[in-house]
């Protein structure tokens, strides 16, 4: 059976596509799958160094449509986790190296060879936009909750709408300190201005920094709670469609949640 | 909940979000209205046809624009009458 091509998408820069696509790939691995993560982003290539993988590229994603390496060559494998796989983007080739027709043909391919294909798509609706879209069997749209960020969400969701993809949100960055004093909005907002399906629900987490920063992939981090929340979104996509989401909340000592016991109002 | 967010409910002060929301919802609102002049056009020539059934218009002089202003935003249309067309007849049974 041939595997599935699942876009990671936003439109705003900066929400954590790059952050979410590693550690759902490395979840999804460790679950079991055959997965390769590609980096979309022509010129400015990421993912390499999220997943700690920078000093092992030989060829990247242009040299395949180019046809000057094979998939394989260019597939770098993880080896802290077995069946992940990463194909880096250009670093020095045009946004434009790339036509959609191409990456039809790529993505045909690699479903062949993988389980689960993740595109780690580019901020903005250009080429690298597009060029992930046409591959693409499904969608997962991320947002902080933020009001430009949401509004850029909406506008990416009804592009999807337009390809025949009725994508998934996952809500990045919460502080769930900040969205119990009302200076937040929460997912319920989020999900009700957007009125599109969640997959998941990610807090502000220092593990994603600490994670960056030594190239040490986030699920393999005991501690981190965006970590568990990357796993549970991985078990989703992956045959769990119905696992429940779970709410990040404050952490609360045992005299505050005897307090909130007697405050809460609904 | 902390001593300060509970001060807030109490003073029934809305946190920030809440104009968060609602600058959303209305940036979406008028996202959704930022409609193609192409689309506009089509608008105009399927109502020029239909109106035309019922009435004799001038063409020339109809005019179509989205007026948006800070509280709803309306289709306007404008058009002069020249002449009504006859009822036309409903056929005998
Ligand atoms: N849940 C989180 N907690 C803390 N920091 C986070 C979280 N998610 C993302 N970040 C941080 O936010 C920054 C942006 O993340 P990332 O590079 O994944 O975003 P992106 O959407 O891929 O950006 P771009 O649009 O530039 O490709 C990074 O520094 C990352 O470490
Ligand atoms: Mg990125």
């Amino acid at each position: 059976m041939d595997g599935k091509v699942i876009v990671v998408t936003s439109g705003k820069g900066g929400v954590g596509k790059t952050t979410i696509t590693a550690s759902i790939g490395a979840a999804l691995a460790l679950q079991g799958k055959r997965v390769v993560v590609v980096d979309m982003d022509i010129g400015l290539r990421n993912l390499d160094v999220v997943m700690g993988l920078e000093n092992r590229i030989v060829f990247n994603i242009v040299d395949i449509i180019k046809n000057r390496c094979k998939i394989k060559q260019a597939a770098i494998k993880d080896r802290r986790i077995d069946n992940l796989f990463l194909i880096p983007a250009s670093q020095s080739d045009d946004k434009d190296a790339i036509k959609p027709e191409n990456m039809v043909w790529l993505a045909n391919k690699l479903r062949k060879e993988f389980d689960i294909t993740l595109l780690d798509c580019p901020a903005g609706i250009e080429q690298g936009f597009r060029n992930s879209v046409v591959a693409a069997d499904e969608a997962l749209v991320v947002c902080t909750p933020e009001v430009s960020s949401v509004r850029d969400a909406d506008r990416i969701i009804g592009l999807l709408y337009a390809q025949s993809i009725s994508p998934k949100l996952i809500v990045n960055r919460i502080v769930p300190k900040m969205v119990e004093n009302g200076d937040m909005l929460s997912h319920e907002d989020v999900v009700d201005v957007l009125s599109i399906d969640l997959i998941g629900l990610i807090e502000m987490d220092d593990r994603v920094v600490v994670s960056a920063n030594t190239g040490m992939p986030l699920v393999l981090q005991e501690d981190s709670k965006a970590g568990k929340a990357m796993q549970r979104i991985a078990m989703r996509l992956d045959g769990h469609p119905d696992l429940p989401i779970e709410n990040p909340m404050i952490q609360k000592g045992f005299w505050k949640k005897l307090g909130s016991k007697f405050s809460r109002k609904n | 909940m902390n001593f300060n967010s509970l001060l807030k409910k109490l003073m029934n002060k809305p946190g920030s979000k809440t104009i968060a929301k609602k600058r959303l919802q209305f940036a979406l609102l008028t996202d959704k209205l930022e409609i193609k002049t192409d689309t506009l056009a089509d608008l105009q020539r399927d109502l020029v046809d239909v109106i035309s059934r019922y009435f004799e218009i001038d063409k020339q002089s109809m005019k179509i624009d989205i007026q948006r202003s800070e509280e709803h935003s309306a289709l306007i249309f404008n058009t002069p009458i020249i002449a009504a067309h006859r009822r036309r007849e409903i056929p005998a049974t």
